[in-house]
């Protein structure tokens, strides 16, 4: 009873600061990643050959690197050159750069798999190649990349513990620093385990709604009743 | 008739796939209102022609005139209005998968011409009336049989106003009950006055609607003439082994 007190007294307030912290990490990381995916996945399949080169130069370091030495590249490196990071902003940084380059590869394989003819009938009808990349195309290939991006957003939400590493104090730091100071580890780190289990959850289930509403007959998924 | 300028004018096209030379110098005209048709065996540049009519592929040689005026294909403005003008219908139909009946004729409208939406819509449902599909319109390519996605393609087509059609055997990919449906579709534009450029080994369909025959073989016109001529009297004698051979076919398959 006491434990349960103490529990929700002194450990749920600081949690949910913990958790909020993560909350503003994840969800501006998860927009520009996946933004960045897109755009560097089109330029690697319809880029000029420059653009083609840059993007695939990106997601060759920024899926390379291993991504708790990006943020202290982006933390304690820049510096050196002048440039100082708030935590906050370089763990958004190295997140967003990070996960960008996994959505692109998704993108850039959905792309690949979009039959030849697609682009052709578009092409016969008078579209660019640019609109037929955004009307056609990338319509298309978004459905099929949507599970493996749907991945990768779950696995931000886990990976963006991380962002403790750099004093950025969200969920995972929040959890380290009271169970350091009340010495229960046990029961704090179950809790913020099941916290992230349940934000995960929430992220599933909002994928699964996603492709069900976008699901098309005969295309990808099939869209069950 | 009065018109002398050909709607379309193919004036030596060449073109290598490495050492493959596909397409050795291929020239032909189509009057407006004219319906010229393509025969030849598998392999012998068919497609790759109509590709290349088309720019989907560039060539390495030759010109091509709608209306007199020359393409010149690296303007980009100047290739995208050509393609508006010259309608294509594939082998295997290319709908968008991901769009239904409707938004499939739609979307070029819309994307390309930039036609206000209800505009563009009335537009797109008049044509697929056309081609007998008011009442699957909302349906998408997976639930379409084979002869209503082709049918749909043609519709396609038509709501970009285009001069010429170009057609790619629109039937062989499809089961033989429902052939027959998207020849009427063809006749009809035929009758409506379309100028067509159709690849087809259909005998008897060619021969009704053709005015001239073309049989291509190995990246050249090899002969050409009026369907009879072509097709039951032909003086180069790979014309006539070729069509005694697929006369054969159509008349053991119907
Ligand atoms: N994209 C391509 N790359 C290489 N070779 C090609 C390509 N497209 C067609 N070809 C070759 O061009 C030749 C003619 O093909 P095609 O135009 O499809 O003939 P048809 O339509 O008369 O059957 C074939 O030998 C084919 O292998
Ligand atoms: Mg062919």
């Amino acid at each position: 009873m006491d434990e349960l007190l103490f529990l929700r007294q002194e450990v749920a307030p600081e949690l949910l600061a913990g958790v909020w912290m993560s909350i503003k990490l994840i969800v501006p990381s998860a927009i520009f990643g996946f933004f960045i995916g897109i755009v560097s996945g089109v330029f690697r399949v319809y880029g000029h050959p420059v653009l083609k080169r840059l993007a695939g130069l990106y997601v060759l370091f920024f899926r390379g690197f291993p991504l708790l030495v990006q943020l202290y590249l982006w933390y304690f490196g820049l510096p050196r050159i002048g440039i100082y990071l708030s935590p906050f902003a370089a763990a958004v940084i190295g997140f967003s750069l990070c996960s960008g380059a996994y959505h692109s590869e998704y993108i850039r394989g959905a792309l690949l798999s979009v039959k030849k003819g697609q682009l052709l009938a578009a092409y016969s009808l008078g579209f660019s190649k640019i609109r037929a990349v955004f009307s056609i195309l990338l319509p298309q290939a978004m459905r099929r990349a949507l599970p493996g991006n749907g991945n990768e957003f779950i696995y931000l939400i886990k990976y963006s513990s991380l962002a403790y590493m750099v004093t950025c104090i969200e969920l995972t730091g929040k959890g380290s620093i009271l169970a350091n100071f009340y010495f229960k580890y046990l029961e704090i780190f179950a809790i913020v385990g099941a916290i992230y289990l349940v934000m995960v959850s929430i992220a599933t289930w909002g994928l699964n709604y996603l492709e069900d509403r976008i699901a098309i007959p005969g295309f990808g998924r099939p869209k069950y009743n | 008739m009065a018109d002398q300028t050909p709607v379309l004018r193919i004036q030596n096209i060449k073109k290598s796939y490495g050492d493959n030379k596909v397409l050795k110098g291929v020239s032909l005209e189509l009057n407006r209102g004219g319906i010229k048709v393509v025969i030849g065996p598998s392999g012998g540049g068919k497609s790759t022609l109509l590709h290349c009519i088309n720019f989907l592929v560039g060539l390495d040689e030759g010109r091509i005139y709608l209306n007199g005026k020359e393409i010149i294909h690296n303007r980009k403005r100047e290739l995208t209005a050509y393609r508006q003008k010259v309608g294509m219908i594939f082998q295997d139909f290319n709908l968008f998968d991901h769009l239904n009946a409707l938004h499939n004729v739609l979307i070029g409208p819309v994307r390309v011409k930039k036609l206000p939406k209800s505009e563009a819509r009335e537009r797109a449902v008049a044509e697929l009336e056309r081609v007998g599909l008011r009442d699957h319109m909302t349906k998408y390519p997976a639930e379409l049989s084979g002869g209503q996605k082709q049918r749909v393609s043609i519709a396609r087509a038509l709501a970009m106003d285009p001069e010429v059609m170009l057609l790619d055997e629109p039937t062989s990919a499809l089961d033989p009950e429902l052939i027959g449906e998207v020849h009427e579709v063809i006749r009809d534009l035929a009758s409506g006055g379309m100028t067509m450029l159709l690849v087809t080994h259909e005998v008897g369909f060619a021969s009704s609607l053709a005015d001239e025959i073309f049989f291509m073989e190995d990246g050249k016109i090899v002969e050409q003439g009026p369907p009879q001529k072509i097709l039951f009297n032909a003086e180069c004698d790979r014309t006539r082994e070729f069509c005694a051979k697929i006369g054969r076919l159509h008349n053991n398959s119907s």
